[in-house]
């Protein structure tokens, strides 16, 4: 047990201290550290032939298809949280990422949070449009905004109850905000957000938010009634909430991961770099490779693929997690998603409000 | 768009000139209607440049195209349409004109499955309606080409029809074509047909995502039939997209073959058929599908993924229906008795089921799966076979178009 604390608390300070990793020897440590301790995951691996003697490189660790997730105990030891996937479907088979060291998830998730939503220091009152973590214990989303928010925020405001999104609360919020000038982080589902925008059109309702304001979305526009282009969703950023495209930043996570890629715009800017292309960077210490579905191997650069994340942050569960989600390279650090497995059951914190109304 | 004409506005004009054509038809009798659409289909089904060119629109190979459009051909025989008439409209009612009912019926066609233009122009002819039908995507082929053997064996029926296509939602377009119609028949998948509800309102016959299941009994697997590749071409056939495509078998423990060793049979005929129907090209998303099955089923306790290049068995122990996903893929389950069944399927979720049983077990099971909303029983080997007669969603094919509820619809095919 000790040996495993001070694997995953020797990362949680290397990230929260942004020392430089050295990704390849924390892959093959940490593999060995979970092939030792995850006994279904070394029963994978071992029907593969691999063993930690045989991993020559990163890539070479066996990556565990997101539905393990749903049927074994994928973690290293016990848990200290657990965390559940969201759907409409199959409510009985949600993954379930055991978390045996939340202190390296937090320092993931405000790593990543600090280097791509508030890459200037900036110190922001938080609007949450998702449920806190006392309405949603098993919820990675609602855990992460309220670490962000006692790490980054003055003042968080939940605005998810158990009814699902308080639009009235919400624009009154919105309004409060605007007659102060202050900015604000508005972060939380993008299906709450189309809420919110319908709301103000049905009202015919526009805020300007103080400068520097910024949202954060997550979730796509999945569970939603209506489709909404990325680039409709920043046009009424600006036109309903005065935030600007370059202060609109989404986010890609899922449960079974402890790290998240964020949309590119915001860094970029704070960088001097042009905004374009839109892509989702990830922090030093989750790489994503893009891989054909029939033969697993590397897709050519900006190819289509199914997702496969090397994340170690899951340094307490299994790190290399082979998704449904398709996407492709773009540029030298970037990625875009761009769909599904075809039937790919719908999950996915856009779904936490829909979940909500339905209970 | 692409068909007759360019504009919502020509559109519009196609369909009042179909309606005002069907009232000059209105003293035709029904039975001459049926053996025009019945020439017209022997017609289409030799349609060459149709077989050259729909593999490529509805990304299908050349062989699964050959076979669709034989069935769909072979499905409009005069003899059936004149049965269908006298079972739903009375004795003698292939010699009188149709009765009293819709003067336009709309039809959006789904993409998934070729050639479903026909028996929507076939059934809104024979009630005596004009109809229009907007094709889907991955067929804008088989309904213009079926207006076009309609117009060579009998101009006047074929005035009554409009065809058209135009990528789903754009309004003006469909206000072009439906604004007059008195039913609008819809199929695609549920957002599709929840969009049109709200637009179309009590005008609108929806038949949203539905699935199929085929079932084995032990008397079934005692049969000296190939059983197997029957099911095989189910399977197989539109590259398993349509409704009537099984997605599951269940399969009575005990038999002369054990399920799995029915799992391993299916597995082989499934490439076995490949070869004479050969896959057509997969999309990324389908291959992805693919993948995680695989990867699923080796963490499901006992479950095995059997199959190669023609298909997938995934083996499941657990009984409960679960979707599928992917092309040429089934789920089998492991059943303790065929009475079971029922039991195991969701509710309004199931079109038809194959069956391989004896015909006491196969009465018995009828009350259960039509309370569950199935639509068609039919033997293993004919899923993808329907008759014209089919009551789809249990709907009468006639009597739901005059707006006659009826009871809830099960063809049972012996």
């Amino acid at each position: 047990m000790s040996s495993a604390v001070s694997l995953e608390a020797g990362l949680a300070a290397a990230i929260a201290t942004r020392e430089a990793l050295d990704f390849e020897a924390w892959a093959q440590r940490i593999f060995r550290h979970q092939f030792e301790r995850n006994a279904p995951y070394r029963a994978f691996c071992e029907r593969r032939g691999v063993r930690p003697e045989t991993v020559a490189r990163w890539e070479d660790v066996p990556a565990v298809p997101a539905a393990a997730f749903r049927r074994a105990e994928l973690a290293c030891g016990p848990p200290e949280a657990i965390f559940r996937t969201s759907g409409t479907t199959d409510a009985e088979s949600r993954g379930r990422h055991l978390v045996p060291h939340l202190a390296l998830y937090r320092a993931s998730a405000l790593g990543a949070f600090e280097r791509f939503v508030l890459p200037d220091g900036a110190r922001l009152a938080c609007l949450f449009l998702v449920p806190s973590p006392a309405l949603r214990p098993d919820s990675s989303l609602a855990r992460m905004c309220a670490w962000v928010g006692e790490a980054f925020g003055r003042g968080v405001e939940w605005l998810v109850g158990r009814d699902g999104l308080d639009v009235e609360r919400l624009l009154a919020s919105l309004a409060d905000a605007e007659r102060r000038g202050e900015a604000v982080l508005v972060g939380g589902v993008t299906s709450a957000f189309v809420r919110l925008f319908d709301a103000c059109a049905a009202r015919r309702l526009a805020f300007r938010l103080g400068p520097g304001s910024r949202v954060m979305d997550t979730g796509g526009t999945k569970g939603l009634g209506r489709p909404l282009s990325r680039a409709g969703f920043l046009r009424t950023c600006w036109t309903m909430l005065g935030v600007a495209g370059y202060h609109c930043v989404n986010e890609y996570g899922m449960t079974e991961l402890c790290s998240q890629r964020y949309e590119s715009a915001l860094r970029d800017r704070f960088d001097g770099r042009g905004l374009a292309p839109r892509r989702l960077l990830a922090p030093a210490w989750l790489r994503t490779r893009v891989l054909d579905p029939d033969t697993l191997a590397p897709a050519r650069p900006g190819e289509v693929g199914l997702l496969c994340h090397h994340d170690l942050a899951n340094a307490g569960s299994v790190s290399v997690v082979l998704t449904d989600d398709l996407g492709r390279t773009v540029g030298e650090d970037g990625i875009e998603v761009t769909g599904r497995a075809a039937g790919a059951a719908r999950r996915g914190c856009g779904l936490l409000l829909a979940e909500l109304a339905g209970s | 768009m692409s068909g007759p004409c360019d504009t919502p506005a020509e559109l519009a004009a196609l369909v009042a000139d179909a309606v005002r054509a069907r009232t000059r038809l209105r003293a035709r009798a029904i039975g001459d209607t049926a053996e025009a659409l019945g020439a017209a289909a022997a017609r289409w089904g030799t349609d060459a440049e149709l077989l050259r060119d729909l593999p490529a629109v509805a990304r299908l190979s050349a062989p699964v195209v050959a076979a669709a459009v034989r069935i769909a051909a072979a499905a409009l025989d005069t003899s059936a349409m004149l049965a269908l008439v006298e079972h739903e409209f009375g004795a003698g009612a292939a010699g009188r004109p149709a009765p009293a009912g819709p003067s336009l019926v709309g039809h959006v066609l789904a993409g998934n499955v070729p050639a479903l233009g026909l028996p929507a122009i076939a059934l809104g002819c024979l009630v005596g309606a004009a109809v229009v039908v907007k094709s889907g995507r991955d067929d804008p082929l088989s309904a213009p080409a079926f207006h076009r053997a309609l117009a060579a064996v009998d101009p006047a029926l074929a005035a009554t029809v409009v065809t058209a296509y135009w990528p789903g939602g754009e309004r003006a377009w469909e206000e072009a074509a439906f604004a007059r119609a008195d039913v609008v028949v819809a199929s695609g998948t549920d957002e599709t047909v929840a969009a049109l509800a709200g637009r179309l309102g009590a005008r609108l016959l929806a038949h949203g995502e539905r699935v199929s299941v085929a079932a084995v009994s032990r008397e079934g697997l005692g049969r000296d039939e190939p059983l197997a590749e029957r099911l095989a071409l189910d399977v197989a056939l539109h590259d398993q997209r349509g409704c009537l495509s099984p997605c599951a078998v269940y399969v009575e423990a005990d038999g002369r073959l054990s399920p799995m060793a029915f799992a391993e049979r299916l597995a082989a005929a499934l490439d076995t058929v490949a070869r004479a129907l050969p896959p057509g090209p997969a999309t990324i998303e389908e291959r992805a599908a693919r993948r995680t099955l695989e990867g699923e089923a080796e963490w499901e306790p006992r479950c095995r993924v059997l199959g190669g290049a023609g298909g997938l068995v995934v083996y499941d122990p657990r009984p409960a229906f679960r979707p599928i996903a992917g092309r040429r893929a089934i789920r089998l389950h492991p059943l303790d008795t065929l009475a079971a069944l029922p039991v195991m399927l969701p509710r309004g979720r199931v079109e038809c089921v194959g069956l391989a049983a004896s015909g006491p077990e196969t009465a018995a099971l009828v009350p259960a799966l039509r309370a569950l909303g199935v639509a068609r029983i039919c033997p293993i080997g004919r899923m993808q076979q329907p008759t014209l007669a089919w009551p789809r969603s249990q709907r009468l094919p006639l009597g739901s178009l005059l707006g006659r509820p009826g009871p809830s619809a099960l063809e049972v095919e012996a």
